[in-house]
């Protein structure tokens, strides 16, 4: 049998660019559109393979910002080029004010099985002083109508914004619980130079929560969501059993995955790619590529590992020559409780999630 | 046959900053020995560190010819370390020349340096001419400091001449003065070989190569020689002159200066001082002035990363090969593992050594607090010269501890004394002598614990006298004093490189301080982690670095791995610069950074 894989597809476009967002993404007309389709289908059919795909994940910028018919030709000519599993997981990320009865009729139509709907916050001035183009109210209608068209709904929600403690964040989860979200994913607010946020901060017309408002607020929404019943299965991401984004969890368990787009990232053959990051040299096909080392395999497993419920396999590591326990900070950590061993995986204590970079570093050759 | 009465061996003594180099410069320029083309600013003052702070570490001779009256003279011009590290390097270089050119900046007037230099001419019966540098800035005072000359140090400063080395202004009245006024060497040539050894440097091909003045007899290739302190007897295997770079010739003989090479293998065989005579025919005695030079500061060095050991004992080696006053010996540290315990000629000899190390060696290495070395007197009589505050017995087993002390010269404006004997107060120095050299130089004299001079004196006098005191030093003694030993721990744990022995008095301040400072230099680990300071098992200070807050990655974005993982990569590379001592982490500096002044302080 040959080897799964997974499919990332990036639609960079936005109706308005959040002042918060530094990744590849912008406002277009549809001409422009169009001719970024036919490039993204160009692309797919180039680098089509024989390899069964297990996810798909059409992400962005705002995928809903297409049309029907533009979605409509981009999975086609996925489906065409790539053998794609019945029950693959196919998700596709919507923000609230684009989101039409019609768009869901025809993801449905395309076989999508989830939704990531890009929630942030329910709290009408906090959404708006970050230039998102819905209200609270426009995102519990929106959902439910996602929901009557698909079971596995997710929503992100953004920890850290300005005025929001733990308890407006609980309230924002109990509302997306009761309407049947699924799975949360919750994002620490990170400031990016070559952002507006980052200069309305300056300008002192923002204020974001301070470094321990932060932790003490994303901590108070790990536990309440958690106490629903839901399981945080990565540091910053939450689900009912059975609904764990598969997409992501092939990221992390390092399984092999193609992304068609601008800026969008490979991982095939123990090399990792990543697509221009501008149109023009993504016109003339340019990528950026890594030949893993032996090294980097190892770090990537320990930082993605521990980043996850799963833990990292020892194994693993010794098969690369990699002897953990001898690493300086080992003992010291597994004595101090900041990371257990059991059955041969390693794990790191949820309660050090926030301080993981120190602990993740240290413990890398 | 050589006519001694050509010839002139001198050297140039200065106050640091007074223009020793440029004038050095100057006199080889003028006088063609290198030409325009090959000349590069501060010529004698080869390695880069001297260039750039501007002081002369290692000794370089030249030997410059110059037409007077007719007749073509020999200048052997032998430039002098101008610190006080190096007194004893110094001195030996006078005892090479018969005359000195004390050269004393126009607007700075006498300094502290300019008196010791001048006191160790007169000690070595030198003709002496002074010198006015610099008379083209807008603030020299020629007249003043010409009274100032003549009254401190007593000189005839009238007639002197007034020079600009840097603008290249009557630098041949130097020149003629140096003919006119300073004697021509006496010696013979036909009396057995005597040569005074003021310097050494090591090639690689030639070996340990000693720089010389001859005083009596010849010396050439083949012959054999001795070593009158060491006893060792080498060949000559080649003979030569500085022009400034080497020349060799057939000969040196008596009133000559040159270096000469005799495949001797280590420098620590080659003693500034020594005096080389004939193994055939040995003089009786040998010169006078000869001392043993002894390390007075010390410290722990340490590599960053402790895998780089035998790279840092190369290095060491290395250094060693070209600076016999250098001295290490291995030492463990259960703080900073496998390192080097360091004993320097002062703090400006430590801070060459350690910043050479980085640069030329490219390595990275933690310095401990530098140290003097106590006499510690146990109860049941033995003494240890302990130079590692770790290595300081338990009190109950001590019956005395003796520190060094140095007589200090402060030179300074009148304004400045109220606050410089604060310091020196402050300081556990004593009060000797305070003398109006005229309306605008006091000098004070005291007498003070060397351990306290290397502490931070000369940072907090520059500080408190916006640079316009200087100061010099000489060895007084050991004193018994009321010493304790200073521990520092870190999460509970001694952490042997950072502790001190400082005076009872002072323990608990100085606790503090140290306490507060490592709080402020320590980042924020994953737990709160405690700083004690502590004298035996008693805790004097407590600070705490609160716990880290934050530091994760919340999103990630897409399949971006490679852009986390170069984010922790290059965090775990700032880590190499961290020492980790039981679970805390320590930058490198915090070690050294101890001793620096707060600027708020």
């Amino acid at each position: 049998m040959m080897k799964e894989l997974s499919i990332y597809i990036h639609i960079p476009f936005c109706e308005q660019k959040c002042n918060y967002c530094a990744f590849a993404s912008f406002c277009a007309n549809e001409k422009q559109k169009e001719e970024y389709i036919d490039l993204l289908c160009k692309e797919i059919k180039t680098r089509k393979t024989k390899r069964p795909v297990k996810t798909i994940y059409i992400g962005g910028g705002t995928p809903s910002v297409l049309t029907e018919t533009q979605i409509e030709r981009i999975v086609v000519t996925l489906f065409e080029n790539f053998d794609v599993y019945e029950d693959a997981e196919f998700t596709v990320e919507a923000n609230p004010n684009s989101i039409t009865e019609n768009f869901l009729q025809k993801l449905k139509e395309l076989r999508v099985n989830r939704l990531s709907v890009g929630v942030q916050s329910l709290k009408d001035k906090s959404l708006q002083k970050i230039g998102r183009l819905h209200d609270k109210n426009m995102a519990i209608e929106k959902i439910k109508l996602a929901r009557k068209y698909f079971n596995n709904v997710s929503a992100d929600l953004i920890v850290g914004l300005e005025n929001e403690n733990g308890k407006d964040l609980c309230r924002y989860a109990e509302k997306l619980l009761s309407l049947g979200v699924k799975h949360i994913s919750c994002y620490l607010l990170e400031i990016y130079e070559n952002t507006k946020l980052y200069q309305m901060i300056k300008n002192k017309e923002y204020c974001p929560l301070n470094e321990g408002q932060l932790i003490g607020a994303f901590n108070k929404l790990s536990n309440y969501l958690q106490d629903k019943g839901m399981e945080r299965y990565e540091i910053s991401n939450f689900a009912f059993e059975e609904y764990e984004s598969k997409h992501n969890l092939n990221y992390w368990q390092r399984d092999e995955y193609l992304g068609f787009g601008l800026s969008a990232h490979s991982f095939l053959d123990g090399i990792r790619s990543c697509n221009a990051s501008n149109f023009e040299d993504y016109k003339l096909g340019k990528t950026e590529i890594e030949k893993l080392t032996t090294k980097q395999q190892v770090e990537e497993i320990i930082m993605l590992g521990l980043r996850c419920k799963l833990g990292v396999n020892l194994s693993e590591l010794k098969k690369l020559n990699y002897e953990i326990e001898k690493n300086d900070y080992f003992q010291d950590y597994i004595k101090q409780g900041i990371i257990k061993l059991k059955n041969d995986r390693l794990f790191l204590n949820p309660v050090f999630y926030h301080l993981s970079n120190t602990i993740i570093s240290n413990l890398m050759p | 046959m050589k006519d001694l009465n050509l010839i002139r061996n001198f050297c140039i003594i200065a106050h640091i900053d007074h223009g020793k180099s440029t004038l050095a410069d100057r006199l080889i320029e003028m006088t063609g020995t290198v030409s325009k083309r090959d000349m590069q600013n501060q010529i004698l003052d080869s390695m880069e560190l001297e260039r750039e702070k501007g002081i002369t570490i290692k000794l370089a001779p030249t030997r410059l010819i110059y037409e007077f009256e007719g007749k073509e003279y020999t200048l052997n011009l032998i430039d002098t370390p101008g610190h006080v590290d190096f007194t004893y390097e110094v001195s030996r270089s006078l005892a090479a020349c018969e005359g000195a050119i004390l050269l004393v900046d126009a607007s700075q007037g006498v300094e502290a340096q300019t008196l010791a230099n001048t006191y160790l001419a007169l000690d070595n019966n030198l003709e002496t001419i002074p010198v006015i540098n610099k008379i083209d800035l807008p603030s020299a005072r020629v007249e003043e400091v010409k009274k100032e000359i003549e009254e401190v140090i007593g000189f005839d400063a009238e007639n002197c001449p007034c020079i600009s080395a840097k603008e290249g202004l009557n630098i041949d009245q130097v020149l003629k003065a140096v003919i006119k006024d300073i004697p021509a060497p006496v010696g013979d040539e036909s009396k057995p070989l005597k040569c005074l050894i003021f310097d050494s440097h090591y090639d690689n091909f030639k070996g340990a190569i000693c720089l010389v003045r001859v005083f009596d007899g010849t010396v050439k290739a083949g012959d054999k020689v001795l070593m009158m302190q060491t006893g060792k007897v080498f060949e000559v295997t080649e003979v030569g002159i500085f022009v400034p770079n080497t020349k060799e010739v057939k000969e040196l003989s008596a009133g000559d200066v040159g270096y000469i090479a005799a495949s001797i293998k280590t420098i620590a065989d080659v003693k500034v001082g020594d005096t080389i005579t004939s193994a055939v025919l040995p003089i009786e005695k040998p010169l006078a002035g000869y001392k043993e030079v002894q390390p007075v500061v010390f410290c722990g060095i340490f590599p960053v990363d402790g895998a780089k050991y035998n790279e840092l004992k190369d290095s060491l080696e290395k250094l060693k090969l070209n600076d016999a006053s250098l001295q290490f010996t291995p030492e463990v540290s259960s703080a900073l593992g496998y390192g080097f315990r360091c004993g320097f000629l002062g703090l400006l000899h430590l801070e060459i050594i350690t910043e050479r190390l980085e640069r030329e060696f490219n390595l990275d290495i933690i310095t401990t607090a530098p140290s003097v070395s106590y006499n510690v007197y146990k109860t049941n009589g033995d003494m240890l010269e302990i130079s590692n505050p770790s290595n300081l017995p338990s009190a109950v087993e001590i019956d005395r501890i003796e520190e060094p002390i140095v007589k200090v010269n402060v030179f300074t404006p009148p304004e400045y004394v109220g606050t410089i004997m604060e310091l020196c107060q402050d300081k556990r120095g004593i009060y000797t002598d305070m003398q109006y050299l005229d309306k605008k130089r006091v000098e004070l004299k005291y007498t003070l614990p060397l351990g306290e001079i290397i502490y931070d004196f000369f940072d907090s006098l520059k500080s408190r006298t916006k640079g316009y005191a200087s100061f010099d030093y000489e060895f007084a003694g050991f004193e018994p004093a009321d010493l304790v030993r200073v521990d520092l721990m870190l999460n509970g744990e001694k952490c042997d490189a950072l502790s001190l022995i400082v005076h009872k008095d002072k323990a608990y301040n100085r606790g503090r301080d140290l306490a507060e400072r490592l709080k402020k230099i320590i980042p924020r680990q994953l737990f709160e982690v405690p700083i004690q300071a502590c004298i035996g098992n008693k805790i004097i200070a407590r600070e705490t670095i609160s716990a880290m807050r934050k530091d994760v990655l919340a999103k990630c974005y897409g399949g971006d791995i490679s852009r986390k993982r170069k984010l922790l990569e290059k965090q775990k590379e700032g880590k190499k610069k961290m020492r980790k001592i039981g679970s805390v982490e320590i930058p490198s500096e915090a070690f050294m950074s101890i001793l620096k002044l707060d600027d708020d302080k």
